[in-house]
């Protein structure tokens, strides 16, 4: 297998546990003790209710396409086989929003509030980064 | 009445020369500040404040800025909200005034991006205007995602899911203010442009084309702010600052509703109030258009039309000279220059001085608003302005 030429994500010490999640193909966000409610990208307080006690808890992979774009230029050449493709913010169904990208469909295909479900993508031996598939 | 209202000035103008100009972006913030001192009839040693900014790998901008003029300052500072910096200048200038810390102030933006990014072969595709160090690492560009295009497409595909909003209309936008352009001798776009040139030309990040996309420009503007009463010794009829106001959705741009009903909702509102005006008593408008969508959008949370009425609104012919609203009248970002909203200010000033002959210029303008847009797509900032 050829070289990985795109961007390997490199993990905070913060979104650690996030990327070790994935590895283990599990999606993992920190979760309120208090407040109950999720949130991303990872931080230290909790951005609801500024409490700072929280649980590593897993989420469904489950959500829908809030909006999504499709990619034509290059930006970096790791992408350059790939355009177009499509870069997409996801509404998860616990509640949080992240980027990632919709695949097994065309671009022009893609609409926004379309059900999507999590896929591990193993991009090397050591990370994971999750993407999302028409539900 | 607010008690700022009405109590300070903008005395001067100036741009440097924009576009393919092969400069340092200090250089062009020179000229750019040179030409609104001699427009204001002021000295270098009569400038006591300074706050501008530049490319976000200059450290301490401001004294580097400084330090060229050759002046000690009361009060200075660089600026960190990306496109709402601007705006944001002059309302702290105004405060350093009214605070006692300065009496007359330079507010200035200079880039020198169409210059970086021609630097080597490779520097196009590098992104170099990013430094390296400030680039996000995770959740994002391993998806192949980079930079504003495709943040500020996200809103434009969710407003048209919403609304049905079409690329039609963000043509209209696009083809209006390359309409203005062709008035403009300094804008550096200087053919028109066609619905059909708009379609066919290649995507960029879908919904946005080439034409939705703001231009890649060398360029610097200044103005100069102090009290309306200095203002009357000075060479130039003072343009009243009569309201401004920020406000960041700092949430984030993909938290909420905050990529189709922008920032621009609160900060208006507060800008209004101060001014004591509403969008009806709104001559001219000067619209941070980074890309077209952004300029729709805008244009309904300032209470131009209703929220998800934008693209009727543009394609009505609402932003040409004599239409509803002449907006971005000397083709803005998308076709004059992008200086990050710099040159918005000074086209509004400009349009209220009266200096333009019949071709470019804003029947009976007495009131222009100006909007600046930036840092994480989030950070908002609004300027309202007078005739004296």
């Amino acid at each position: 297998m050829a070289e990985y030429a795109k961007p390997i994500p490199v993990p905070s010490i913060e979104s650690k546990p996030y990327w070790e999640g994935l590895k283990q193909h599990r999606l993992l966000m920190q979760r309120c003790d208090d407040c109950g409610k999720f949130w991303f990208p990872p931080s230290l307080l909790c951005p609801h209710c500024t409490s700072d006690r929280f649980t590593w808890s897993q989420l469904s992979g489950n959500g829908k396409v809030f909006s999504y774009v499709v990619y034509h230029r290059v930006y970096h050449p790791g992408f350059a086989t790939e355009v177009p493709y499509t870069v997409a913010v996801i509404e998860l169904d616990e509640g949080p929003r992240m980027l990632s990208n919709v695949i097994g469909i065309a671009p022009d295909r893609v609409v926004c509030d379309m059900r999507v479900k999590i896929i591990y993508d193993d991009i090397t031996e050591s990370v994971t980064i999750p993407k999302f598939t028409p539900a | 009445m607010n008690a700022i209202r009405d109590k300070y000035a903008i005395v001067g103008t100036g741009k440097s020369r924009l576009g393919q100009v092969g400069a340092t972006s200090l250089g062009l913030l020179e000229e750019a500040i040179k030409h609104a001192l001699d427009d204001a009839g002021l000295k270098n040693n009569e400038i006591d404040g300074l706050v501008v900014r530049g490319p976000d790998d200059l450290y301490s901008h401001h004294q580097l800025v400084a330090q060229r003029l050759g002046i000690d300052v009361g009060f200075s500072t660089s600026l960190d909200n990306g496109g709402a910096s601007q705006i944001l200048a002059i309302i702290l200038a105004v405060m350093a005034v009214e605070a006692g810390m300065a009496t007359t102030v330079v507010c200035g933006y200079g880039r020198d991006s169409w210059t970086r990014t021609h630097a080597s072969p490779s520097a196009h595709t590098n992104n170099d205007l990013i430094p390296a160090a400030q680039r996000p690492r995770e959740h994002g560009p391993e998806f192949g995602h980079f930079g504003a295009v495709s943040q500020h497409a996200f809103g434009a595909r969710r407003h048209m899911f919403e609304y049905g909003t079409t690329r039609e209309d963000f043509a209209a936008v696009a083809m209006a203010f390359r309409r203005h352009a062709l008035r403009n001798p300094e804008a550096v776009m200087k053919k028109e442009l066609t619905l059909d040139d708009y379609l066919r030309a290649r995507l960029i990040v879908d919904p946005f084309g080439l034409f939705d996309c703001s231009l890649n420009s060398d360029g610097a503007g200044a103005v100069v702010v102090t009290t309306v009463q200095r203002a009357r010794s000075l060479r130039q009829k003072p343009v009243l600052i009569k309201g401004f106001a920020t406000f960041n959705n700092t949430k984030g741009w993909i938290a909420e509703d905050h990529m189709i009903s922008t920032a621009a909702v609160k900060s208006g509102e507060r800008a209004y109030n101060m001014a004591g005006l509403g969008p009806r008593d709104v001559d001219t408008a000067q619209i941070y258009d980074c890309f077209t969508y952004m300029v729709l959008t805008q244009l309904e949370d300032y209470g131009f039309c209703k929220k998800g009425e934008g693209g009727a609104f543009v394609r009505s012919g609402a932003l040409g000279l004599n239409g509803a609203l002449p907006t971005n009248t000397s083709g803005g970002q998308l076709s004059e220059a992008h200086v990050e909203g710099m040159l918005q200010i000074v086209e509004g000033v400009r349009q209220l001085q009266g200096i333009y002959g019949s071709d470019r210029q804003v029947p009976d303008a007495e009131i222009a608003l100006i909007s600046g847009h930036g840092g994480n797509q989030v950070c908002h900032s609004t300027l309202i302005l007078g005739s004296a």
